[in-house]
């Protein structure tokens, strides 16, 4: 068995570089007139999906399975993207994120086998259920957080029964079907992968029945080992297999201290008001967001008051948006690290660094050829 | 005012042939090998009806049509998907993207919207419709009553327009739900799709008249064509607004009306309508099609006679045009050479001269 690395797809636009926020690559803040800002419109019929699918390619080129495409408020949308940039990609697996409650499972089913005919199979899901409140009524979803996942189950008993073409009937408390099934030749597709997210126990519950993948952020190495063996141990109750994935920032460079110098470039160009609101973030019911925080220092004055153990930085999400934890060293280090994860139980990584652009080639030449994954002898350092 | 032409891609099957729904050209993967064991077929499992369909998109908007309608055929692939898939292969060509108000979220669609405005440089369009029966629905996981279905679009349509044009905007309706929504930056000011609706029933036209920018009628004679557009008017005016008069229409243009007669006649023999006989009006044949054309008509006849009927119809007040012919990838060349210029060129005159 080996394990599966993926690259992200910007869908916010991107700074050019982790040192500062500009210029911005895409349209999304107004810039300096004198950068110029690939894959924003205006008089050259160029758009975002342009610089969108440049990415794409370089990932597949570069040797990823595919790529993550967030899915935010304030992003562009990962079917949407999935769909346009389908036949102008060969290898590209199209990992979208997504909310059960916002679609209907069975135009989901439908979309989902077009996309793979489309594609030729290289669909695949994360299933998000996380995040609450307010924020989700912007959505225009009213479940509460514990329903939430009780939806996203029967989201994925209906999907799953009207896979393979029914007749399907489901009375379920949030979905009801009668004499459901995909038509031919739509029923022929794969049933797509499905990535998991979600740290709550209502989350985990709902992970160890459908879910090939339980996907988390980076946490230290040894709350992740638990979590890892968490999830294993209540999927197996159920008599099903997982595989653990992680997501996580990086960068890389030749030395580990020109990787530092990114970091401390990017951290000394931050605004006081940045840094607060780093240090006192707004009340959400994300439980994964708050297990990331919990090993913050109360005071920030370097960059390496962040460090939280070798090679983890705890300042990401400073420098973009998202999560907060990365890795940052030499090619060697932060290979080593990857397969430290590996060597914990995870099976699978999403990998980012800024510019997605150029890094995606970076990571691809410099760390892919020195990861060990699962080869033999890593299980049996493993295990020794 | 512009008239617009639109092509269809026909999602569930396209041949050459009367029962078309049957045949999906390019698919290999489920049907049997198509040449003998004596002859190579180099295509293997390469491509599939996507191919397809990509091909006659552009072939849509190589031969001058405005757009695509999608339509949504539970048989067939999904509207939205194969509207970003044939996006970028194309770049004049509106998108009317057909599914119904059970599909999710209104709030998602609207976000998925402004997506694709911004990659198409705003080509997306929305047709909305009622669905298929009580078993239809039930099996997409359906279960509102007949007599809801319409509140249901309106209000589906009404939070779309909500989060598309105004931020923070809320919205606590029986259906949908929305709190301080709205789209920020770049996803803000986005094109608000135009929405097509459609339906004879009283309760049709009064939300057409409501919230659509275009409503599509079935295919009809110019009379009747005529009176339901002054019906509808009549409708909308209470609201000081007017929706746009598409009519879906399927056409058997030859260059003689012998030729055309001939072909209608089998395609209506391949059909599976049964004994059912088109009633013939001229050049209108009522309840012939075929099985993925599948309008109300089809207007058959040699291109001049077609031209005349398509301009009839615009002078009467129909500003969009829904066209159907099987196979889909010859006919919009065909059409798009022989019969749309001279209709544009007739309705400019007749324009010009009204003026």
């Amino acid at each position: 068995m080996t394990i599966d690395v993926f690259w992200r797809i910007p869908t916010h636009g991107e700074p050019s570089s982790h040192r500062n926020r500009t210029p911005h690559r895409g349209d999304w803040f107004p810039g300096d007139d004198t950068k110029a800002k690939p894959g924003s419109v205006g008089g050259t019929g160029q758009g975002y999906i342009d610089y969108v699918a440049e990415i794409a390619r370089a990932a597949e080129i570069s040797g990823f399975q595919g790529g993550l495409i967030p899915s935010f408020p304030m992003t562009d949308e990962p079917w949407v993207i999935s769909s346009l940039l389908a036949r102008e990609t060969s290898t590209f697996r199209f990992m979208i994120p997504f909310q059960p409650g916002f679609l209907n499972p069975v135009v989901a089913a439908r979309m989902t086998a077009s996309l793979q005919r489309a594609t030729g199979g290289r669909a695949l899901y994360n299933i998000i259920t996380g995040g609450g409140g307010p924020a989700q009524l912007w959505w225009g979803d009213s479940a509460s957080h514990d329903d939430r996942y009780g939806r996203t189950t029967e989201f994925l008993d209906v999907l799953k029964g009207v896979w393979n073409g029914g007749p399907f009937s489901y009375h379920g408390k949030f979905y009801q079907v009668e004499d459901a099934g995909l038509a031919h030749p739509l029923s022929q597709e794969e049933y797509p992968e499905i990535y998991f997210s979600g740290s709550s126990d209502a989350a985990l519950a709902s992970a160890s029945k459908h879910a090939d993948y339980y996907l988390t952020w980076l946490e230290p190495f040894d709350q992740l080992r638990e979590k890892f063996d968490r999830v294993k141990a209540r999927t197996q109750i159920l008599g099903r297999k997982i595989k653990c994935a992680i997501r996580v920032d990086i960068i890389a460079r030749p030395t580990e201290e020109e990787a530092w110098a990114e970091i401390e470039k990017g951290f000394n160009s931050l605004s006081r008001e940045a840094l607060d609101k780093f240090q006192n973030p707004d009340a959400s019911d994300s439980v994964g967001a708050a297990r990331q925080r919990g090993n913050r220092p109360t005071t920030i004055n370097s960059y390496k008051d962040l460090i939280i153990e070798p090679n983890v930085w705890s300042g990401f999400s400073l420098l973009r948006g998202g999560q907060t934890n990365g890795i940052v060293g030499s090619y060697e280090q932060v290979a080593e690290r990857l397969d430290q994860l590996v060597a914990l139980g995870a099976d699978a990584f999403i990998l980012a660094s800024t510019p997605h652009l150029e890094e995606a080639y970076r990571v691809g030449e410099e760390v892919l050829p020195l990861l060990r994954g699962k080869t033999d002898t890593a299980i049996l350092r493993a295990v020794g | 005012m512009t008239t617009e032409f639109l092509w269809q891609l026909p999602t569930s099957g396209d041949g050459r042939y009367g029962n078309s729904r049957k045949e999906r050209r390019a698919e290999r993967a489920s049907s049997a090998h198509p040449y003998s064991d004596g002859v190579t077929d180099p295509r293997g499992l390469s491509f599939n009806y996507f191919d397809y369909l990509h091909q006659v998109a552009r072939a849509a908007d190589l031969a001058g049509f405005d757009g695509i309608r999608i339509p949504e055929d539970i048989n067939g692939d999904e509207p939205w998907i194969i509207a970003g898939y044939v996006a970028r292969g194309s770049r004049h060509l509106k998108l009317v993207t057909e599914f119904d108000a059970s599909r999710g979220s209104s709030v998602y669609a609207a976000k998925n919207t402004v997506s694709y405005q911004r990659f198409t440089d705003g080509r997306f369009a929305w047709q909305i419709s009622a669905g298929g029966d009580d078993k239809h629905r039930r099996a997409l996981g359906d279960f509102v009553a007949d007599s809801e279905i319409n509140p249901r679009i309106e209000e589906f349509v009404t939070v779309a327009r909500g989060v598309l044009t105004q931020s923070p905007y809320s919205f606590k309706g029986k259906y949908f739900e929305v709190l301080n929504g709205g789209f920020q930056g770049a996803l803000s000011n986005q094109k608000v799709p135009p929405i097509y609706l459609s339906g004879k029933s009283q309760e049709a036209l009064a939300l057409s008249a409501k919230v659509a920018d275009f409503h599509i009628f079935d295919a009809d004679t110019v009379e009747s064509i005529q009176q339901q557009i002054q019906e509808l008017r009549a409708l909308a005016k209470p609201y000081g607004r007017e929706p746009a008069f598409a009519l879906r229409i399927d056409i058997v243009s030859r260059e003689t009306e012998d030729e055309a007669t001939f072909d209608a006649r089998r395609y209506w023999q391949q059909s599976e309508q049964g004994n059912h006989q088109p009633v013939i009006n001229g050049n209108l044949w009522a309840g012939l099609s075929t099985d993925t054309t599948a309008a109300n008509a089809t207007l058959v006849g040699s291109y001049e006679q077609v031209t005349e009927a398509l301009v009839a119809y615009a002078a009467a007040g129909v500003s969009s045009f829904l066209l159907s012919s099987v196979p889909h990838f010859e006919e919009a060349y065909r059409l798009g050479e022989h019969v749309l210029p001279a209709v544009r060129a007739q309705i400019k005159h007749d324009q010009r001269r009204a003026a």
